[in-house]
């Protein structure tokens, strides 16, 4: 049978399926449009608690911008982290801030209650009606909460008029928001109630069920949810590269200023400098580590060459542990090898009569090749394991053939065993070279001090320092920004090289 | 019958090839001395910073300070880890790392083990679509300001949430735990759903108890990662001391003492004794910090290290 009439016999089945199926009823049709809509709603009520743009319970201008609601909800001390003047002075009251606290809790309770509503939405009949009990009583709960909101901002403002101080306390009420949140609440409230009359009522002796793909899914959702707040949601944060924005302030139309800091990156001529230097280096460690990357191969060609197994095993196993301890550790080792007071020096000056004391690490000579000898130093055992794995799964008889036909140790190693190695090398380079603007930032980092800043600054640790350390949020934002497009261009070009030449690809 | 022919045929050959190369040569001879050579001096490299760390804490600390200590220990004493346990923020820094091993470790697990069950059964709703979903985070990142804005923006600054609650789902990890329990042989699974077990049950009586060797292998790794974290702790918690973890704690003493070395190599407080002995101070602080750092990891390593060489050539083959 063709592929064309396999794929028309499939067909033919979903069509037969599809008919025998009833057909639905238009009570049915309408109802599957509403349970969209509910489900949105539900979604985008979970979704607005955690953004401090859109928090209903700023009700003065002295709650920190950045608070989301569910910050506020969580933890009463982050909404009055500012007051403890207002307090003490008696502009304000701190049972309002309470019941603020409060509110905000019930109304993160409310939206728990709307998302086990939506996810009941999912089973049959009778888990349906129960879940839209839920979303019922959390659209009223929210709608109450608001009131309460409203409530509290006039008792605000009352105070701040009594005390005369409406500029320290800034009351404000966030109206926008709070119509969002009215309308999320409506909806939950309409679209349940319509749907208590589209939905059969369950017969009477109905148990609570669901489909099997669902409920796959539900266990699933969390973890999906995980996923989405700590990969996906940052994106969102590239939005900070198109705005003039300083730690503090908020994002408006105002200080929005388009590709200027992609310019000032070719403009901008220190910055230009800084990004030369630093992309010079982190090239020249890149280049310098694919230049080296078979290192861990010949190791464990070297390595298999021994006889001695037990030789072999301890090897292994000591060289491997500088992989498992972190950059920081490595520098203290490196500190007490090589400091002024190190190793070196005291050895040194146990054996002569004069008194050194080089502080090795505080030099800027062969910072690329010192920092590439650490580099190979903590990672070389480890790599090499993966090699190792793959010679002693070397088919023998090929070695035996070769010593048959007289072939010598190093022809064996030369033409059998490099060979077999060769297509995990190069899965191995590719993803290296994909990885070329990545260098990780902890070494540099830990190595990093004022005599050699200038030769190990890579592009990591550059964002890292200009971004948290000078504050300048926008502009490493861009050159994030900018790193990230390219690795994955860069990663798929390379499994794209890998598709064409070895027919596999490596992601 | 026939693999004791084989065998015997192998051992044959190998006796011929040991024959034709009875005598080795010259060349085998240098290259064998080399070879050992090379990887006896590596070896060492590798472990005799450790030695040269510890030796100097278990020393007395006068000969320390004069650098007396080189390659055997004198005068051994504990004083100085007794000492290190007065100073009071190494305490709640070893707890804080040791809390967010534990609850970190037993939390990726949980879900990666769930995960990666989940992500094996077909039936579920757009399996494929999730999977993806979860993979393709591996590849791709925002960045690190992003990040950062995003963890602030969700209030996980300046907690202990945020050692914790970023690390519990890795892709990584899930794709591990996934390829291992394709190998299962489908039966099982099946013969108790036909027995009307329900996926809970399923995933807790029967899936967990057979993944219990790559889970071992993951928690390994999930432990090794958070016991060695030090960036989510300079750069989230940079505010709250009393969450620093050991690894940054570390860094802070190792910081010190290199700015004081900064001063002395460029010679305005040589003569300056007090700088002098407070760097001869911060030494000790620093080697005994690093021993209480490295020990655990010592001690765990070399009964894990089956399970690590595992991990990795599971991740080799994963698809």
């Amino acid at each position: 049978m063709s592929d064309a009439a396999i794929a028309e016999s499939k067909k033919k089945t979903k069509n037969s399926k599809a008919k025998q199926s009833i057909p639905k009823t238009f009570a049915e049709r309408v109802s599957d449009v509403v349970y969209v809509i509910l489900r949105i709603a539900v979604i985008g009520n979970v979704c607005v608690i955690f953004f401090p743009n859109l928090n209903p319970a700023r009700l003065s201008g002295l709650i920190n911008k950045n608070l989301s609601l569910f910050s506020c909800g969580i933890s009463y001390n982050s909404i009055v982290a500012n007051f403890g003047r207002t307090f003490r002075m008696g502009w304000a009251q701190e049972s309002t801030f309470h019941s603020l606290h409060y509110c905000a809790m019930l109304i993160i309770l409310m939206v728990i209650v709307a998302a086990a509503g939506g996810c009941m939405s999912l089973g049959n009949n009778k888990l349906k009606r129960f879940g839209l009990i839920a979303t019922v009583v959390a659209g009223a709960g929210e709608l109450v909460s608001m009131a309460w909101l409203k409530s509290l901002y006039t008792i605000i403002c009352n105070d701040a008029i009594a005390a005369d101080k409406v500029d320290k306390v800034s009351p404000q009420y966030p109206a926008t928001v709070n119509y969002i949140y009215m309308a999320l609440a409506i909806v939950l409230v309409v679209c349940s109630l319509a749907e208590f009359f589209l939905v059969k009522a369950p017969e009477k002796d109905a148990r609570c069920s669901m489909e099997p793909k669902f409920q796959l899914f539900l266990m699933m959702l969390p973890i999906i949810a995980l996923a989405f707040v700590f990969s996906y949601l940052p994106l969102y944060g590239w939005r900070y590269a198109f705005f003039d924005y300083k730690s503090g302030e908020t994002l408006s139309m105002d200080n929005f200023v388009g590709f200027k800091w992609f310019t000032s990156l070719l403009q901008n001529s220190a910055t230009k400098r800084d990004i030369v230097n630093v992309l010079k280096n982190t090239f020249a460690m890149s280049g310098l580590g694919i230049l080296t990357s078979w290192i861990p191969m010949a190791f464990a060609v070297f390595l298999s060459e021994i006889k001695n197994t037990h030789f072999r095993r301890v090897v292994q196993t000591i060289t491997t542990i500088p992989n498992f301890i972190s950059w920081v550790l490595v520098y203290a080792i490196a500190l007490a090898i090589f400091s002024t007071d190190g190793f070196i020096n005291t050895m040194i000056n146990s054996v002569s009569s004069q008194s050194v004391a080089t502080n090795y690490l505080m030099s800027d000579s062969h910072m690329w090749l010192k920092m590439l000898a650490w580099g190979l130093w903590k990672g070389v055992g480890w790599s090499a394991i993966i090699y190792i794995a793959s010679i002693s799964g070397i088919d023998q008889g090929l070695y035996e053939a070769a010593t048959v036909d007289g072939a010598g140790r190093f022809a064996k190693m030369w033409y059998i065993t490099i060979p077999e190695l060769i297509p995990t090398y190069c899965v191995l380079l590719l993803m290296s070279i994909a990885n070329i603007l990545s260098n990780g930032m902890d070494q540099y980092l830990v190595f990093e001090n004022a005599i050699n800043s200038e030769k190990v600054q890579v592009l990591d640790l550059y964002v890292y320092t200009l971004g948290i350390n000078s504050g300048l949020i926008p502009l490493s934002t861009v050159i994030g920004m900018l790193k990230s497009i390219i690795s994955v261009a860069l990663l798929f070009a390379a499994n794209g090289i890998s598709k064409l030449i070895r027919g596999e690809s490596i992601v | 019958m026939a693999e004791n022919t084989n065998t015997v045929d192998v051992k044959k050959i190998k006796e011929t090839g040991s024959t034709l190369h009875s005598k080795p040569t010259v060349g085998d001879v240098v290259f064998n001395i080399l070879n050992y050579a090379f990887f006896i001096i590596f070896t060492l490299s590798c472990i005799f910073p450790f030695y040269y760390i510890f030796i100097n804490t278990i020393s007395d600390s006068d000969l320390v300070a004069k650098g007396a200590i080189t390659l055997i220990p004198h005068q051994l004493t504990i004083s100085n880890y007794v000492a290190m346990g007065k100073v009071g923020d190494l305490w709640t820094s070893a707890l804080v790392t040791v809390l967010r091993t534990v609850i970190g470790t037993v939390l990726m697990v949980m879900a990666s083990s769930l995960a990666g069950y989940l992500v094996t059964k077909k039936e579920m709703w757009h399996r494929q679509f999730w999977y993806r979903f979860l993979v393709i985070t591996m590849y791709f990142n925002a960045g690190l300001i992003p990040w950062y804005l995003n963890m602030s923006m969700l209030g996980l600054t300046d907690t202990f949430a945020a050692y914790i609650i970023p690390a519990i789902v890795s892709p990584y990890n899930i794709i591990l735990v996934k390829t291992y329990i394709e190998s299962i042989p489908a039966e099982i699974e099946e013969s108790a759903f036909i027995d009307g077990a329900s996926y809970w049950t399923i995933y807790r009586k029967i899936i967990w108890p057979l993944c219990k060797p790559i889970l071992a292998t993951i928690a390994i790794f999930g432990a090794v990662g958070h016991w060695n974290s030090f960036q989510d702790s300079l750069i989230l918690n940079a505010n709250s001391p009393s969450l620093y973890t050991l690894q940054h704690r570390l860094y802070i003493y190792l910081n010190q003492s290199s700015n004081l070395g900064a001063m002395m190599s460029s010679g305005t407080s040589a003569s300056d004794s007090a700088a002098l002995s407070s760097t001869f101070n911060t030494k000790i602080i620093q080697y005994t910090i690093s021993m209480v750092t490295i020990i655990p990891i010592l001690c765990v390593y070399p009964f894990m290290q089956r399970y690590f060489e595992k991990g990795l050539m599971l991740g080799a083959v994963k698809g």
